[in-house]
């Protein structure tokens, strides 16, 4: 074991229950989707290691209950965070709607501290449904609120067919790194 | 035997009491787990040695001290009188609260003798973990024997501190042992007397002499003409302070708790018929808090806790073994001709030790869960069953008859639908019962958490209530009667589902006062996990939070990965069991938190071994999914129940979940405020414990000062 330390990067994937969060940190990490995971209670976490520039991080990504309810519990898991990813599911308005809530209670919970420089990613899941003809959120309106919130990197994911998860966790993880290197200086 | 001194024991009652029943034999325990060890020899025995448990020296228990001798063992056990009582205050419970169970004299780390001027004689216990056992008063003198016959058996070491105290050791390490107890003292650091002038001493007799004297050698001349009663010690005189007050605190925290549950109608926490666990009596004071010196550190690194073998020697002694289900036969022995259960107090201790035979389950649940009362009869649970379907179904047309266009117009409504929808499809699918394709089960599942959210509106629904209904519908196989089920179980375990988080919060926080007063009480070493858990943030205890809002039933049933079906069938079954046993409230009403210390301390070496921080720890107890073994660690929960019986039960808030709130108990103004004094407070504490950043004397004193 090498005696450095090696950087661990938290990230925290908060958004309604049944957006996808467990099943995007699934396939990211293990390369896995199921229909039948359950919700998530309380909370998680999955690791992964990856390398950016040379520089061999790991990357411990939380998963949290989506329900409303659990969200005063955040206090115990969001510490120490790096970055947070939002996710909403593009079918359902409802999860979109809840991303202001989703944004502004990390903060409050997290309590970072430079909060405007903290970095968030959005990523709008489920875009294979129904050969995204269900779609309800406009990929220019998520790109706005994107926007309005100090340009969040935004992507459009498959959980279940596997697209853009991986360049997402990349630039998560980028993000994240960006971060922790401003902390330490 | 009895020297009757200057005390009149013409109208003594418990004298009387004592003389009746002084030739009885001394087995106490109704579960007839613990016996006088057998085939001891009673080597001391001593009537009319009491205690007082309040301020009033009128008021006290009187009872039999004996020291009994098996193989190379010395146990010392005082066991109160039965019998009637000169002073009401004073119930059986405070009786079997302070019964010294037999205990191995070597758990002792010192004796304190008092002889007061006037009065009688009284020594005090204290363990090695701190701990103090209330005065024993021996109202029929007897103190020089029982500390001589003490020093026939092992090595009794009169402090060189002070000369009223003994320093218990055995013959295993005396260094550290002296070590210890110099560190419970709470001295002004001395330096160890040489480990090889004491190990080599050959009898006990001389033992005592050389290890006086090397202490005279280390600690120099000042101690050789020790005056009997030692100078003021300020470090010594704050231990005991601190453990004066802790003491009286707790005392008034355990009648307080005992109070509300007097005054609590018909959930009764300690149930007044004798059936309740019997206790390790000690008084729940906190061990003193030393400054930190360098003795403490050098005696907490000789002091490798040896905690598992410490366990399962626990289990061993204080939990009962586990019994096969409740068959047919014996559930229909349990009825009376008209269905009535006859001693549902008997029914809940079987099913406690063995849970229920698969096939009996759907009839035994709704008397467990309360949808049946105990005392109905066939016909009256058939006229039940029929009236709460109807209820039922009008509950359901509520939401059946909402149009579309209402629906649009009613955003709660979609919202509920909506989780509850996402939720079925994804509960227990890889369960035979419900997996498959349009499984007609996954729809009754839908069904009734929408019409539960009518049915108590103000909750709705919540994430984890489809863990619960389940199992419920699987066992009861039908709708209305799984509906009322829940709708039962939703009374006890519906606060975890509150939105502010309170009911989680309070259990919780019971846990980790628990937990601190366990550790203290029980490990022979000073807690060394709590202080773990405090030094890497755990002290909130979050990661059993999945583990208490749903009452295991994701850690048995719940393995996404597994491939072997029928593992997956056999751990359903177990969260069948763990429910069943958990439901009957014999001997607490929070198993459930008794079974979370029972993991907990079954994987203490890994979790302080691999030096978890609470990330990991929480990784690590999320991956225990479907590695508990039900039947062992239940019986480790009940072992930790008995063991700290109404001590470990006074840490926990009264109406904490799954208990009954306490609105619904017939209670004074003034108890009313007293509680809503409670709940404001315990929401600052568990704000507090939350935030696990603070000392955590801080904290449990803050609770204590409530509690008083």
């Amino acid at each position: 074991m090498s005696t450095r330390r090696r950087t661990l990067l938290k990230v925290i994937v908060l958004g309604d229950s049944g957006v996808g969060k467990t099943s995007l940190m699934n396939q990211y990490v293990h390369k896995k989707f199921s229909q039948q995971y359950k919700a998530t209670i309380g909370a998680d976490f999955v690791t992964k290691e990856l390398q950016i520039d040379d520089k061999l991080v790991t990357l411990q990504i939380w998963d949290t209950a989506g329900q409303e309810r659990f969200q005063s519990l955040g206090v115990a898991f969001y510490r120490g965070a790096d970055c947070c990813v939002l996710v909403y599911d593009v079918n359902v308005m409802k999860s979109f709607d809840s991303l202001d809530n989703w944004h502004d209670e990390f903060l409050k919970q997290a309590n970072p501290p430079d909060p405007k420089a903290f970095p968030f990613i959005l990523l709008g899941n489920k875009i294979d449904i129904d050969g995204g003809n269900s779609r309800v959120v406009s990929e220019k309106k998520a790109r706005d609120w994107c926007a309005s919130r100090g340009n969040i990197p935004y992507f459009e994911t498959s959980a279940k067919e596997n697209i853009r998860v991986d360049d997402a966790f990349l630039c998560i993880a980028k993000a994240a790194l960006a971060n922790e290197r401003e902390q330490d200086m | 035997m009895i020297e009757i001194e200057s005390y009149d024991f013409a109208d003594d009652v418990d004298y009387a009491a004592s003389q009746q029943q002084g030739s009885q034999s001394i087995m106490r325990s109704n579960s007839g787990k613990m016996k006088d060890p057998e085939g001891g020899e009673v080597v001391y025995v001593k009537d009319n040695v009491s205690i007082h448990p309040t301020q009033y020296m009128s008021e006290r228990i009187s009872g039999r001290l004996k020291l009994v001798k098996q193989d190379d063992s010395l146990f010392m056990m005082w066991i109160p009188y039965k019998g009637q009582n000169t002073n009401t205050r004073l119930s059986e419970r405070d009786r079997n609260l302070y019964t010294i169970r037999p205990l191995p004299i070597t758990d002792v780390r010192s004796i304190r003798r008092h002889t007061p001027p006037l009065g009688w004689q009284y020594l005090i216990v204290v363990l090695s973990s701190g701990l103090a056992f209330p005065p024993l008063y021996f109202y029929n003198g007897g103190v020089k024997e029982f500390l001589a016959t003490i020093k026939q058996h092992v090595l009794l070491v009169r402090s060189a501190d002070d000369a009223n105290v003994f320093i218990v050791n055995d013959f295993q390490d005396p260094l550290q042992k002296t070590l210890s107890s110099l560190e419970l003292l709470g001295v002004v650091p001395v330096v160890a007397p040489s480990s090889a002038a004491i190990a080599v001493s050959p009898t006990s007799e001389s033992q005592e002499k050389m290890a006086e004297c090397a202490c005279d050698t280390n600690c120099g001349s000042e101690f050789i003409e020790r005056p009997k009663y030692k100078v003021n010690d300020p470090a010594r005189d704050f231990s005991i302070q601190l453990l004066e007050k802790f003491s009286l605190v707790t005392k008034f925290a355990r009648e307080t708790t005992s109070q509300l549950f007097r005054e609590n109608s018909g959930e009764n926490l300690f149930l007044s018929d004798g059936r309740k666990p019997n206790h390790i009596p000690a008084l729940p004071a906190a061990p003193p808090k030393l400054p930190p010196n360098d003795v403490q550190k050098v005696s907490d690194e000789v002091h490798v806790p040896e905690d598992p073998l410490e366990f399962y020697k626990l289990a061993l002694i204080w939990g009962n073994p586990r019994q096969p289900p409740l068959s047919q036969e014996e559930w229909g022995d349990f009825l009376d001709s008209e269905g009535r259960v006859v001693d549902s107090e008997a029914l809940k201790k079987r099913v406690f030790y063995g849970g229920i035979a698969h096939e009996l389950r759907k009839e035994v649940w709704p008397f467990l869960l309360g949808h049946y009362d105990f005392n109905s009869t066939y016909a009256e649970r058939e006229y039940l069953r029929s009236a709460r379907k109807e209820d039922y179904e009008i509950i359901k047309l509520q939401w059946q008859s909402i149009s579309p266009q209402q629906a649009k117009r009613f955003t709660k409504f979609r919202e509920r639908k909506g989780l509850i929808d996402k939720d079925v499809v994804r509960t227990d699918r890889s369960f035979s019962y419900y997996n498959g394709d349009d499984n007609p089960n996954i729809n009754l599942l839908y069904d009734i958490l929408l019409t539960y959210s009518f049915y108590n509106f103000d909750l709705g629904y919540c994430q984890g209530m489809n863990d619960y209904l389940s199992p419920l519908l699987f066992v009861m196989e039908d709708e209305s009667e799984a509906f009322w089920c829940f709708a039962a179980l939703m009374e006890r375990v519906g606060p975890n589902f509150n939105r502010d988080q309170s009911g989680m919060q309070a259990q919780l926080f019971a846990l980790s006062k628990y937990c601190l007063v366990h550790w203290q009480l029980v490990e022979l070493s000073d807690s060394p996990l709590h202080d773990y858990f405090k030094q890497n943030d755990c002290l909130n205890y979050f990661f059993c939070f999945r583990w208490i809002l749903m009452q295991f039933k994701r850690q048995c049933a719940d393995i996404y990965f597994s491939s072997f079906a029928h593992h997956r069938e056999l751990r359903y079954e177990e969260t069948l069991l763990l429910w069943e046993v958990l439901w009957t409230h014999h001997l607490t009403e929070h198993l459930h938190l008794y079974v979370c210390v029972a993991i907990l301390k079954k994987y203490r070496n890994k979790i302080m071994g691999d030096r978890m921080d609470f990330d990991t720890l929480l990784k690590f107890i999320n991956e225990l999914t479907g590695h508990i073994d039900i039947e062992p660690t239940l019986r480790d929960a009940e072992a930790l129940c008995l063991c700290l019986g109404e001590t470990g039960a006074a840490c926990i808030p009264p109406g904490t979940p799954p208990s009954l709130p306490l609105k619904n108990a017939l209670v004074s103004s003034q108890l009313e405020d007293e509680i809503l004094g409670y709940t404001i407070l315990r929401k600052v504490i568990a704000d507090q414990i939350a935030s696990a950043k603070e000392d955590d004397l801080v904290a449990f004193e803050l609770v204590f000062r409530w509690e008083w």
